[in-house]
């Protein structure tokens, strides 16, 4: 027994009604609006004017005027009241006579014609099938004839309609449509009165008890059933709920939805039709009737009258839900689905959701609140609000009023247990994350933001980053704080960083780095500056910071600028200014030209002249400083490649620097760049006797230019081998090596020519047959593409020839197919088909239809 | 949320009908709930509303005692599927079967299937014994005592018989299912057979409790389908669709 339903109010007190006479007892009530009537066993219909009001205490009251009462002559109670108020009279049942009276005057009609005799019952049907709306129509039950009928009651007269014959005696019923719903003696039944089908519902005995037959809506019923049953029963007979169990002794049912309100001796009893469940029990002695009117429940002993008032449904849910009846609350909410306004149903029911959420909160029985949020809609801020500190303070939220819970916070939800806390703001973490991939917080994204990112802050959790990293609402004023109370320096860099704050952002994080700010968040962090420098577009700030990140790591720090954009290398961040920037910093420098030589390919003299000679000193001081030969020759290997590879340094210059050094192959190098060939080649031959470099050397040199280049350097290189000035330079392997590797590199007569007599026929075989070949070759390659041009030429020939056609004849007797004029001169244009006009004449043509352009042959052909 | 509450039309009915203290309302609870629990005699009646794929099927309890026979009919009327349930241990509850029982499902469909159904097969086989499922079981828990109050009490329980003296055999169950089906006029090779029909269950250990209302639930389609098709509202019902293509509705997930 969970709810308060009802409230029983007196309506009309003993006093009024009938003094201190105590024969006089209520035997009938009928209520149509403010009217109530009342019959009692002396014969007389009392009407009164029920007027409701508050009281100061705020309880509802009834006081009851007494606007006339009407005795009908004789010595028999009023049995049965009903309004019929479209037509404004009262039907009286009374001495098992029905008759109509005047609602107002209760005066009986004029027209007398207006009774029906020896009636047990009627009833009127709420539902009539006839949409009549000047007359009603009752069901009527004779008092001996096991017959019911139904009548028509018009303002003035009555009218018979049907006579159906029931098996047994009746002795209640109820109307609806065209089912009548019968108590007989031994059973309830359902007989349709238009087609005279009939259904058996279920026995009883209506000598032991009095039946109960209610209709409870279209086409529904309630009966009292033995074992203190109310079953419900639809027109076909069937049971679409399950019963209510009321005790023995019913007397009177009435439906007040969603409940069913039963009196017995001693109790009024509401069970709810949506669980079947007893929900309230009201002690009343001396019952005497029950029975709703448009939804008014009027109860009535013998001597007085009194209202069940319905508390409102909302307060009754509120009951509920203070009383953590969740469930029972939804479902009286639900049930009540139809009979509210869908807009109001829908507050009303999202509020009650939400409530049923905050108890289920409060229970930790997360996923039933979670679902109950989502369905009530709930503001998501509600729920933060309960956390202390969360709400950012620039935040306009405000509780709802009436509060959605008993809360006042966290710490008292959870009184004092951590785990508990723990365990909720796990939850609520949950919840946000759900609420922000839905768009469930619309309108209050910052206070969703900033809540989550203190939530993570706390509770060390891995998503903070993900959160500050992507697109996100928080609030920097209200987050600051607070990641700096649970350290989490990194991620307020972050922070500031997506508010536009770059240099607070950085600040911080230098400050991590060197170790000022505790905060191990990433261990990387120093790279981490570079990269975000790197790509940083405040171009102040990174030359801010630069000074700290190169200072710290030279060959780390440079990063900023050779993994900067190209694009975003301007202004100050030009190549130039970098370049004079890093003078500071000899390693980042020689780094930084690198990215702009061979990385970026940068052809300016400048970089490249400068990258060559800061080599070169490398270089130099390497070798002075003795350092391991290893190293000293990745460095000249570095160089030499650089000196190979561009052209664009300044080649005197280096030579000038290299002059008086041990680097000979750097220098010749150096005087190839210059076209010095031979002076190049002598160093190598003679001086570094590396004939393997110098035969690359001229390959290398030759490997852009004609063949004509490469035997120029190839004979070159053959003189040098063969200078017989040079001293101890007998370089005759090296140059029959050259020859017999390299025969298709030189001119073999001018070789010849070049030997000295005594060389073997032997020595040279492989360059005299690799020449021999290369020149065979070469003749015959020349025979083929001799014969090819040739053949081709003819097949030209052949395709004019065949173009032409047959000769045209043009003479002085002909005319021109365009103007009709003969020819003149020889000169014609063929139209297709070769019919021969005038030049002119195929111009004109051409141009005055330009789009139909004839396709002429144009022909110097006589 | 109890099912109830939600007031969804159901398609078909199904109804529980038997003795007193036969193990009715555990059958139910053990099917919809998963648990075998404590039980106070059924008054009046009480229903449930089973999700079976598209379908929903409300399942009658009804009340044993005589007092509410009387409304045996009413709750049978237009039952598609009608579970006759005894207590194996208990003769006489098979005897009632027939002699009160029966009668009453003279309202139920004119296609209308019949189960037999011996409960408390754990009192006398072995094998129906054993624990089924996992869940845990309420059985020995009292009721809360506010709630007892208001109810009429449970007469007392049959005492326990040993697998000796099991009184009802399932020859018997079978038999009455042929008189059954005499009873209703059926041609017994145009029915459903007999060792289809009969089931030995127990509601204390789940033993067959699935099986049995799944195997009419699936029974019970045909005459679903019929009941959509037979009524020409203009209104297209889209699950109708869905579900007259399926062949068998699988159980809801
Ligand atoms: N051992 C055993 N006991 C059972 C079984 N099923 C029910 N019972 C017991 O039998 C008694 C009656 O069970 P109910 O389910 O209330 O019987 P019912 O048929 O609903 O009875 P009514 O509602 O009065 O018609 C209870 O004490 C149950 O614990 C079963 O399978 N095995
Ligand atoms: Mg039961």
């Amino acid at each position: 027994m969970s709810v308060k339903a009802f409230e029983l109010v007196p309506a009309v007190e003993r006093e009024l009604l009938m003094g201190d006479k105590a024969r006089i007892t209520i035997e009938c009530i009928e209520c149509c609006g403010k009217h109530l009537y009342v019959g009692t066993n002396d014969c007389i219909i009392h009407h009164f004017l029920l007027e409701e009001h508050t009281t100061p205490k705020g309880k509802m009251a009834f006081s009851a005027q007494r606007l006339l009462q009407k005795y009908l002559g004789l010595k028999k109670p009023v049995n049965e009241l009903k309004a019929a108020s479209a037509l404004e009279r009262l039907i009286v049942l009374c001495d098992g006579t029905i008759s109509v009276v005047d609602m107002v005057t209760l005066e009986a009609v004029p027209s007398g014609g207006a009774r029906i005799r020896g009636v047990l019952s009627f009833c009127v049907n709420e539902n009539p099938v006839n949409g009549d709306p000047f007359c009603v129509e009752i069901g009527v039950i004779s008092a001996k004839r096991r017959t019911v009928h139904i009548y028509m009651v018009y303002e003035d007269r009555v009218q018979m309609v049907k006579e159906v014959a029931t098996p047994e005696q009746p002795c209640a019923l109820s109307l609806d449509g065209y089912f009548l719903c019968l108590a007989l003696s031994t059973q309830y039944m359902i007989l349709n009165y238009s087609t005279g089908a009939s259904q058996d519902l279920f026995p009883y005995d209506s000598e032991e008890k009095k039946p109960i037959v209610k209709r409870i809506g279209r086409e529904e019923f309630l009966l009292a059933a033995p074992g203190g049953l109310g079953m419900f029963a639809t027109a076909e007979g069937v049971s679409q709920r399950a019963p209510v169990n009321w005790s023995e002794s019913v007397i009177g049912a009435a439906i007040s939805f969603p409940y069913v309100v039963a009196l017995d001796e001693g109790f009024v009893t509401v069970h709810s039709m949506l669980d079947q469940q007893l929900k309230q029990t009201l002690s009343f002695r001396d019952g005497h009737i029950l029975q709703d009117f448009e939804g008014k429940v009027v109860l009535a002993s013998r001597k007085a009258v009194y209202v069940l008032v319905p508390l409102p449904l909302e307060r009754q849910i509120q009951d509920l839900l203070a009383g953590h009846h969740v469930e029972e609350a939804l479902t009286l909410a639900e049930g009540a689905r139809r009979n509210i306004p869908k807009d109001k149903f829908q507050v009303m029911h999202r509020r009650i959701l939400q409530q049923a959420g905050f108890i289920q909160f409060g229970q930790l029985q997360f996923l039933e609140a979670k679902e109950h949020f989502r369905k009530g809609q709930l503001d998501v801020r509600e729920l933060i609000s309960l956390y202390p500190l969360l709400l950012p303070a620039s935040s306009t939220f405000t509780r709802c009023h009436p509060p959605l819970h008993e809360f006042a916070d966290l710490n008292h939800l959870a009184q004092g247990d951590q785990e508990k806390v723990q365990r909720c703001k796990l939850f609520l973490i949950s919840y946000l994350r759900e609420v922000r991939s839905t768009d469930g917080a619309n309108g209050c994204r910052e206070d969703v933001d900033t809540a989550l990112l203190k939530l993570y802050a706390e509770a060390n959790h891995e998503s903070l980053l993900d959160l500050l990293a992507s697109d996100n609402a928080c609030l920097l004023a209200d987050s600051a704080p607070w990641l700096e109370k649970h350290h989490k320096y990194f991620a307020l860099g972050l922070l500031y960083h997506y508010n536009g704050q770059d240099d607070a952002a950085l600040q911080l994080w230098v400050q991590i780095v060197d170790g000022d700010l505790q905060d191990s968040t990433r261990s990387d962090l120093y790279e981490y500056v570079v990269d975000f420098l790197s790509f940083c577009s405040k171009v102040d700030l990174v030359w801010k910071y630069a000074d700290w990140a190169i200072h710290k790591d030279q060959k780390v720090g440079v990063q900023i600028f050779t993994r900067r954009a190209v694009n975003d290398q301007t202004g100050t961040m030009t190549p130039d200014a970098i370049t004079q920037y890093l003078q500071k910093y000899p390693q980042a420098l020689v780094l930084y030209l690198e990215h702009l030589v061979l990385d970026r390919r940068i052809q300016k003299e400048k970089f490249h002249t400068h990258l060559a000679v800061l080599y070169l000193d490398r270089v130099l001081s390497l070798s002075q400083s003795e350092a391991p030969a290893q190293q000293v020759m990745e460095a000249r290997e570095q160089l030499q490649c650089l000196l190979r590879e561009s052209s664009l340094y300044r080649v005197q210059l280096l030579l000038g620097r290299i002059q008086d050094t041990e680097l000979l192959r750097e220098r010749a190098t150096l005087h190839g760049k210059l076209e010095e060939h031979e002076q190049a080649l002598h160093i190598l031959v003679h001086q570094l006797k590396d004939f393997p470099s110098a035969e690359e050397y001229c390959l290398w040199m030759s490997a852009s230019q004609d063949l004509g280049y490469r035997q120029r350097l190839f004979h070159l290189l053959l003189g040098v081998y063969l200078d017989p000035d040079v001293p101890g330079g007998d370089c005759t392997v090296a140059a029959v090596d050259l020859l017999n590797r390299h025969s298709e590199a030189f001119d073999a007569e001018h070789v010849l020519r070049l030997l000295p007599e005594g060389w073997s026929l032997q020595l040279l075989c492989p360059f005299l047959s690799g020449a021999l070949r290369g020149t065979m070759h070469a003749r015959r390659t020349a025979q083929v593409a001799l014969g090819l041009a040739r053949a081709e030429n003819l097949q030209l020939k052949h395709d004019r020839l065949k173009w032409r056609g047959g000769p045209i004849f043009v003479s002085e007797k002909k005319g021109c197919q365009l103007c009709h004029n003969t020819f003149t001169e020889a000169d014609c244009v063929c139209l297709p088909g070769g019919v021969p006009v005038h030049t002119h004449c195929a111009a004109h043509r051409a141009k005055d239809s330009p789009r139909k352009r004839p396709s002429t042959n144009p022909s110097n052909h006589t | 949320m109890p099912e109830y509450a939600k007031m969804k039309k159901p398609d078909v009915k199904l109804v529980i009908l038997g003795d007193m203290n036969v193990g009715k309302t555990s059958l139910l609870h053990r099917y919809m709930e998963r648990k075998f629990k404590e039980t106070i005699s059924t008054v009046g009646g009480a229903f449930f509303l089973k999700q079976w794929g598209p379908y929903n099927i409300s399942i009658w309890d009804t009340a044993g005692r005589e007092q509410f026979h009387g409304l045996g009919s009413m709750y049978c009327r237009g039952a598609a599927a009608i579970i006759l349930t005894y207590d194996v241990t208990n003769w006489q509850s098979l005897v009632e079967l027939e002699d009160r029982f029966l009668s009453l499902t003279d309202t139920a469909n004119s296609d209308c299937i019949f189960a037999v159904v011996g409960n408390k097969a754990d009192l006398t086989d072995p094998e129906a014994g054993l624990k089924e499922e996992e869940e845990e079981e309420e059985g020995e828990e009292e009721g809360g005592e506010g709630e007892k109050a208001e109810r009429p009490a449970r007469p007392p329980p049959t005492p326990p018989s040993p697998v000796a003296r099991r009184k009802v055999h399932r020859e018997d169950a079978i038999a009455l299912y042929g008189r059954i089906l005499r009873y209703k006029m059926l041609d017994e090779r145009a029915s459903l057979p007999a060792e289809k029909m009969c089931f030995e269950t127990s509601a204390k250990t789940g033993y067959n409790v699935d099986l049995l209302f799944e195997t009419l639930f699936d029974m019970v389609l045909p005459s679903i389908l019929k009941k959509r098709s037979g009524n020409d509202s203009p209104t297209v019902d889209l699950e109708e669709c869905r579900g007259a293509k399926r062949t068998k509705a699988g159980c809801c997930s």
